[in-house]
């Protein structure tokens, strides 16, 4: 058992502070005015001395304080580097196998420790089994935020931490300031031993890192900037680098080609423009052509995801006709200051008599339809075709274009009229194939008979029509005829349907939206949506069901969320080879069964993967989609009968992870110095200075020397004794 | 002439709907351009230029792509069909009267739609009827007082390149309108253009002052305020500009 003084317990160190500053002046006061008086009564300096203690003591209150001490093994805590980075393979092994090896070695050097293993990537550690595989790895190993989150931790602090990693840690970088590095690590007080698990900087060509000169927007130049690295001995020359988007249905598009001048350096940097069309998700593909002998081929491409945002819609509408329906929907278009139209309407045919020759004096322009459909359409987000008559406008001859610019994420919408559809020449066209309706062969390519649109079961529930239903219910206006459709096709939705008319087995759809490839397709069989516009029906809305109607058809067209289903997003990131979460997220209106496919971008043909899960009242539903290889992907959730939500994702197999293979011991080696600790290879762990053990008390007893009152007692006595002191001496 | 056209044609020749007052259209003419006479205020005889506003669907038919209801209805200012097409024409040669409180709120909700009415003034010599329904529009839209139009106004170049407003008189040679927004809604004419259009059997009705050539400017400008109806600042798009602005000035030399 130890014995020791202390003080009493109750006593903070400010009114320690306060009272000695008290006793002290009055000390000295004391002897000024001894010395003042010329009164050295040696009574009273004795008195006042002894009144001095005995207020010292009776303040402090001295007590003997016993304890049994026992000695406990220090707490160790081993930091392992769970980044996705420590899974590249490393000597027939891989540097994670590596590492769990030298943690267990660093558990046994501590074995009379109390040693805790956390894995630590992004944010604070969790404990980590060096027996079971762990959970997925992440992209980063931010050791600053773990020792942070250590130091932060309430109850014992470790005696010592041990960090097993590669070394490429993101914090601290590479570059870290030292007294930053200290402040860092001065936090912590205690040493932070390093174990760097390989010195192995296998032969590499990679792209190290993807920058972008701010944010993708839809039809403007992007800077990629590209820094390409060849490393580890592997000797590279010129590398050519290629910028693809991947696109469902079909071959990717190249965005941009470059080559990286490495000639005898470690390191170039390439700047690759590229502009991404199509608003919303796009994924990217850049691929670098290695030299033999690279031996991490996964990070010679990065598949990216970009949000590509849209700044303003920009739009070709073409009518074969002026009428009123053209008349609302311009009117429409031009009333919304986001919308770039770019209309040409045809005013006059060949048949036409304007009774002049003289063609300055009219205002008509020739219809520049091979300029329009060759080199400009690519730059518009959608186009309208309202009522044209595909063949006598020569739009014939543009509609295999027209086909691949919506597979490669363009939007269209044919409106009805007596030249749409079957009446326009579209049958059989290239352009059919894209719309959700089937057009056929017709002798009847319209229809006269009145009729009300009837709302289907899927248009009950589609986001795109519920401003309009929230202004006129299921009222349509009676439109009088309709467009010739054949049956939808097998993915799209009908939101309309003739009440009489039959396409097939089934009413024929009157309006109707579907997905072709990359883009969006929307048939409208009528053209009397203006009634909504311009009519004793409309004047119920003041006109604004138009407005809501086509909101609705445009925005679905261009992907706008409000007019989705449904909500999917990754669970985490999507890493090749490991387990992909989507989370799928339902939005008010919409209920049933949740229908999920995913299939990856590029030609039709490859394989599918198909789930289905029951959705929860609200909220969302995480469906595992298995192991994924790299590639981009398009993920299709739809809901009971709503329109599909489309998603597109990429999968990277070691992403930003694996783009700098090389380990980096000095930075081991600084952390350790400079918070003074050691660094060491795994077998040497040995080396490793072992904490002192850590003191437990087992039992404790406090014995005042005397109790509080007598202290007290006793300071007055001897304060009254120099007070009677003074007064002899002759001091007030 | 396409299929289209030749039907509204002839479902509109035999204008036996129309005259009905019911809405028995085909497809496609439901969004045909049709100039609606205007009845509101005091009766207006207009002595035989009913016929003008069929013939200036008959012109718009044969010289443009646009199609049109050759035998034209009368529609009342009180009545909600107002509110069933966007364009009407009030024409008269007398004083206008007083709107009623129904026929203002008719009018009121036509334009609240973006309806456009032309105003023509059968007797633009002594301006009776122009003045007078100026005063009536003023009380449906009290905010927007008549404004002369530029002469580059998209009204002189929706079809023909125009530089003045002609109809079976000449006028003022300038077209003043009430413009909301950046859309003219009513628009006057001192020009008598019903009268420079209007049929009687074989022959022209009225005979025009500049005979021929002014009767034709006449027929253009009806054409334009129609294409202006359909289209509505269509040529006034970027992409027309340039042309547009080059034949002006070839025009004009």
């Amino acid at each position: 058992m130890a014995s020791r003084w202390a003080l009493a317990e109750d006593l903070s160190a400010t009114a320690i502070v306060a009272v000695g500053i008290v006793l002290g002046v009055w000390a000295v006061l004391l002897a000024l005015e001894l010395r003042a008086r010329r009164a050295r009564s040696i009574a009273v300096v004795l008195s006042g001395a002894l009144a001095l203690v005995a207020l010292v003591l009776a303040f402090m209150r001295p007590a003997r304080v016993r304890a049994e001490v026992s000695s406990v093994g220090a707490r160790v805590v081993v930091l392992v580097d769970r980044s996705r980075r420590l899974l590249l393979p490393d000597d027939g092994s891989t540097r994670e196998a590596r590492a769990r090896a030298a943690a267990r070695s660093v558990r046994e050097r501590f074995s009379n420790a109390r040693v805790t293993v956390l894995g630590f990537g992004d944010g604070e550690p969790t404990p980590l089994s060096l027996d079971r595989p762990g959970p997925p790895p992440g992209d980063d190993s931010d050791l600053v935020a773990a020792l942070a989150a250590l130091s932060r931790a309430p109850g014992e602090r470790p005696g010592a931490v041990v960090v097993v990693s590669d070394g490429r840690l993101t914090r601290p970088g590479p570059d870290e300031d030292e007294a930053e590095l200290r402040r860092v690590l001065g936090d912590l007080g205690i040493p932070v031993h390093t174990v760097g698990v390989t010195e192995d900087s296998p032969p590499d060509a990679a792209i190290r890192r993807v920058h972008t000169a701010g944010a993708a927007v839809a039809h403007q130049p992007l800077a990629l900037r590209l820094e390409i690295a060849c490393t580890g001995g592997l000797s590279c020359g010129d590398v050519p680098v290629q910028v693809r988007e991947l696109r469902q249905g079909e071959a990717p598009a190249v965005l941009a080609d470059g080559v990286a001048e490495l000639d005898g350096s470690e390191r170039a940097t390439l700047e690759l423009p590229i502009t991404l069309d199509r608003a919303g998700g796009r994924v990217v593909e850049i691929a670098l052509t290695a030299p033999k002998g690279d031996r991490i081929p996964e990070n010679d491409r990065r598949i990216l995801t970009f949000n590509v945002a849209r700044q303003r819609l920009r739009l070709l509408h073409v009518a074969g006709r002026p009428t009123y329906d053209v008349r609302s929907l311009r009117r429409w278009l031009k009333s919304d200051e986001s919308v770039d139209l770019v209309a040409f309407f045809i005013l006059r045919t060949d048949e036409d008599n304007p009774l002049t020759t003289d063609d300055s004096e009219l205002a008509l322009i020739p219809f520049p339809v091979d300029e329009l459909f060759t080199e400009h359409l690519p730059s518009f987000d959608a186009v309208i075709l309202q009522d044209i008559d595909a063949v006598a406008y020569r739009l014939a001859q543009h509609l295999p274009a027209l086909e691949r610019y919506v597979r490669a994420g363009g939007g269209v919408i044919m409106v009805g009229g007596p030249s749409a559809f079957a009446g326009g020449g579209y049958a059989r066209s290239p352009l059919e194939r894209v719309l959700p309706v089937r057009i056929g062969e017709t002798d009847r390519p319209y229809d006269l008979g009145e009729f009300v649109p009837r709302y289907t079961e899927v248009g009950r529930v589609a986001p795109a029509l519920l401003p309009l239903r929230e202004l006129v219910s299921e009222d349509l206006p009676r439109m009088v005829g309709s467009n010739t459709l054949g049956p939808a096709r097998e993915d799209a939705i009908v939101l309309w349907e003739h009440p009489e008319r039959r396409a097939g087995s089934a009413p024929m759809p009157v309006l109707a939206l579907g997905d072709a490839g990359d883009g969006r397709a929307i048939a409208l069989a009528v053209d009397g949506t203006h009634e909504l516009a311009f009519s004793e029906f409309a004047e119920r809305t003041a006109g604004r069901a138009y407005g809501a109607l086509w909101d609705g058809l445009l925005g679905w067209l261009m992907r706008d969320p409000r007019y989705e289903a449904a909500r999917v997003q990754l669970v985490g990131s999507c890493i090749a080879g490991e387990a992909t979460r989507l989370r799928v997220t339902r939005l008010p209106g919409t209920q049933g069964e949740l229908e999920l496919t995913v299939e990856p971008l590029g030609p039709e043909g490859t394989p599918r993967i198909e789930r289905r899960a029951a959705m929860p009242a609200s909220g969302s539903v995480e469906v595992d989609i298995g192991a994924l290889p790299p590639g981009g992907y398009s993920a299709h959730a739809r809901v009971g009968k709503a329109p599909a939500t489309r998603f597109d994702f990429a999968c990277e197999r070691g992403g930003a992870a694996w783009g700098d293979p090389r380990p980096d011991s000095a930075r081991l080696e600084r952390i350790a110095r400079l918070s003074g600790g050691r660094f060491v290879r795994p077998n040497r762990v040995d080396a490793l200075p072992l904490p002192p053990p850590t003191e437990v008390a087992t039992l404790r007893e406090v014995v005042p020397v005397l109790p509080p009152w007598a202290w007290a007692l006793f300071a007055a006595a001897a304060l009254g004794w120099h007070w009677i002191e003074r007064r002899r001496s002759g001091l007030a | 002439m396409d299929p289209s056209r030749r039907l509204v044609l002839k479902a509109a020749s035999l204008g036996v709907a129309a005259l009905s007052g019911a809405r028995a259209l085909a497809f496609g003419e439901a969004g045909a351009f049709n100039p609606r006479l205007l009845t509101g205020g005091a009766r207006q005889p207009l002595a035989g230029r009913e016929t003008g506003a069929s013939r200036w669907s008959w012109e718009l038919v044969r010289r443009t792509s646009a199609p049109a209801r050759l035998v034209v209805s009368r529609v009342a200012a009180d009545r909600p069909d107002l509110c069933a097409e966007p364009f009407a024409i009030w024409a008269g040669s007398t004083d206008a009267g007083t709107l009623s409180a129904s026929e203002l709120r008719g009018l009121s909700r036509f334009f609240a739609l973006g309806g456009l009415l032309v105003v023509d003034d059968s007797d633009p010599e002594n301006g009776v009827f122009g003045r007078s329904a100026r005063r009536e529009l003023a009380r449906v839209l009290p905010e927007s007082p008549p404004v002369r139009l530029d002469p580059s106004h998209v009204l002189f170049k929706t079809y023909y390149i125009i530089d003045r407003p002609v109809g079976r008189a000449l006028g003022s040679g300038s077209v003043e309108a009430i413009v909301r927004g950046k859309a003219a809604q009513a628009i006057f004419l001192d020009i008598d253009l019903l009268g420079a259009l209007a049929r009687g059997g074989d022959s022209w009705a009225f005979d025009v002052a500049g005979g021929y050539a002014h009767r034709e400017q006449a027929a253009r400008l009806a054409v334009n305020i129609a294409m202006y109806v359909l289209c509505s600042d269509y040529k006034d798009d970027q992409v027309h500009a340039p042309w547009l602005m080059r034949r002006r000035a070839g025009l004009r030399r």
